[in-house]
């Protein structure tokens, strides 16, 4: 089976700071795998290992999602090699012109069952950008996905829904987002990091795909901080816990919340 | 101007909100429902022009229609409308792929400027709110609201839909009861600090007494698996707004806090005096839960 884990190499929304225009700085927040991918590349390596196949990483963004840092952190997470989209014009792309280029990516290894994403990227938490993957291949999407067997062309899948487990059966090519605990994904040793440095790495750029023209555009007329409530601040002492919680109970009262 | 409007629905004819939305805008308001001819009904009823519906879906999964919904929505394209459930996502996504068109979550308020509409959205897990304008199709995931009180009966049109390749072969049930948590005026939400799965029972008390429902940080429902995890409150979990939110043994991530900005007041516990829960809290106590939960316990008996 061919599984490409489509991965972000992306900062945390933490680590950021806003300004009081609400304009974000990135530049104290690294950036990293993002989040929940690692769970994607092991779901995908255990598959590849129980049916037989590979497991190939698969990343868009602007020149700097190839640094050799990113590359090592991606390949040492059981992928056996990488395509990478890099180039600067994707700087700030949105959700539907990352999905289009990845899309031609897909089809650009060609011959691929099955395409892996995490539950929701770090910094952007959309959780769209599998589903418009899916629709530019014309390819059924299932997001919280548990559980995958099967071989190539004929998949079972788990998907959590409310209020329980859904097995599906798929025919034919899929894009599958894991749940965020569908598995827990291997720490990366120092031979893991080491091999990882020896995997092939193809670089491509948007023009070497066939990508089609994007549609309408997105304009920024304006950023703010978010509308948050003032919160009172109040610390209570807790030394002795009988007489805190007395207080808290009757400050609770007075603000009419218990 | 006026702007035509889709609302996608993936089986949940939830989308009030979407409605009103779609209306505001002044154009037609279409709706492409996936799911038994009930929802359809319903989405007809709830104040739409028309709905175009696909047929009785069986064992089919919502998702395989995407093609289909994307097809319907393409020969008259608009703004698209949707709810943020899983299914809702996968139709949305396929029809913005066909149309090219930029996706936006987050959402809060959207109008009709010019030829295009303007849309003010969250972004990045909620550290900032941004304003943007668009011209032309454009994929919107909002918050769908209540279902839609019968206010009309637009016609329902049945497309013949050939599905994607997927069955439902089998639905397991959760071990764990399903609650609502969206309707709860006080909640009790625990994470990391709580030592063993056992020790719950301190929370459930407390809950009883405070007359709360007891929610978690995302690590316990998935991942320790302790609550279900319609549970779990976060940026990709429930957004909440009860009255009264405890945050015990939480240390007050972003991730968690955006999804109880909503909290008339929120009252920390927690053993770390520097964790950022005591930054967003009206209330903070810094020492140990198991000591200071049983005795807020005792206190509200």
């Amino acid at each position: 089976m061919k599984i490409v884990v489509a991965y972000k190499w992306a900062p945390n929304p933490q680590d950021a700071t806003v300004g009081s225009a609400g304009t974000v700085d990135w530049s104290r927040a690294k950036p990293g795998i993002s989040e929940y991918d690692p769970v994607a590349a092991e779901l995908a390596r255990r598959l590849a290992d129980a049916t037989g196949g590979e497991v190939i990483g698969l990343t868009a963004g602007a020149k700097r999602v190839d640094v050799t840092l990113a590359r090592k952190a991606a390949l040492s997470r059981g992928l056996d090699r990488a395509v990478i989209v890099a180039d600067d014009s994707l700087e700030g792309a949105g959700t539907t012109e990352l999905a289009m280029v990845l899309a031609a990516a897909v089809r650009h290894i060609g011959d691929v069952d099955l395409v892996i994403t995490g539950d929701s990227s770090v910094d952007v938490g959309g959780k769209m950008v599998p589903t418009v993957l899916a629709g530019a291949l014309g390819w059924p999407a299932v997001s919280e996905v548990s559980a995958v067997t099967g071989e190539a062309g004929s998949v079972r899948v788990e998907r959590a829904i409310a209020g329980g487990t859904q097995v599906l059966q798929i025919s034919g090519p899929a894009v599958l987002a894991a749940s965020t605990d569908a598995a827990v994904p291997r720490v990366p040793g120092m031979r893991d990091i080491l091999a990882a440095g020896k995997k092939p790495v193809e670089t491509v750029t948007v023009a070497d795909l066939n990508v089609p023209a994007t549609g309408p555009t997105v304009t920024v007329t304006g950023t703010s901080r978010p509308d948050l409530k003032a919160r009172k601040g109040e610390m209570i002492d807790t030394k002795d816990p009988t007489a805190a919680a007395a207080e808290l109970v009757t400050a609770l009262r007075g603000a009419g919340v218990l | 101007m006026s702007v035509n409007t889709w609302i996608v629905v993936a089986g949940d004819p939830a989308i009030g909100n979407l409605i009103e939305t779609a209306r505001s805008l002044g154009g037609e308001v279409a709706a492409a429902v996936v799911g038994p001819r009930a929802v359809a009904d319903t989405v007809a009823a709830g104040g739409v022009d028309k709905v175009v519906w696909f047929g009785e879906p069986g064992d089919v999964p919502v998702e395989a229609y995407a093609t289909a919904v994307a097809d319907a929505i393409s020969a008259a394209p608009g703004v698209l409308l949707c709810a943020g459930g899983p299914g809702d996502r996968v139709l949305l996504g396929a029809a913005a792929a066909r149309l090219r068109a930029p996706v936006l979550t987050g959402g809060s308020s959207i109008a009709a400027e010019g030829d295009g509409v303007v849309v003010t959205r969250s972004v990045f897990g909620g550290i900032a709110v941004e304003t943007v304008a668009v011209t032309g199709p454009v994929a919107l995931v909002l918050d769908g609201g209540p279902v839609p009180a019968a206010a009309g009966s637009a016609p329902v049109e049945e497309v013949a839909a050939v599905p994607l390749g997927m069955t439902v072969i089998e639905t397991r049930p959760s071990a764990f009861e399903q609650i609502d948590l969206g309707a709860a005026t006080r909640v009790v939400g625990i994470g990391r600090g709580l030592k063993t799965q056992q020790d719950l029972a301190l929370i459930e008390a407390l809950a009883g007494a405070s007359n709360a429902e007891v929610a978690c940080s995302r690590p316990l429902a998935e991942g320790l698996d302790w609550l279900g995890k319609d549970r779990y409150i976060g940026v990709s979990g429930q957004h909440i707004s009860p009255e009264l939110y405890f945050a015990i043994g939480i240390s007050g991530q972003l991730q968690h806090m955006v999804g109880v900005r909503g909290a008339t007041t929120i009252v920390a516990i927690n053993s770390d005096a520097g964790a950022p829960v005591f930054k967003d809290a009206d209330y903070g106590l810094v020492g140990d839960l198991y000591q200071i939960v049983p005795a807020l316990t005792a206190a509200l008996k």
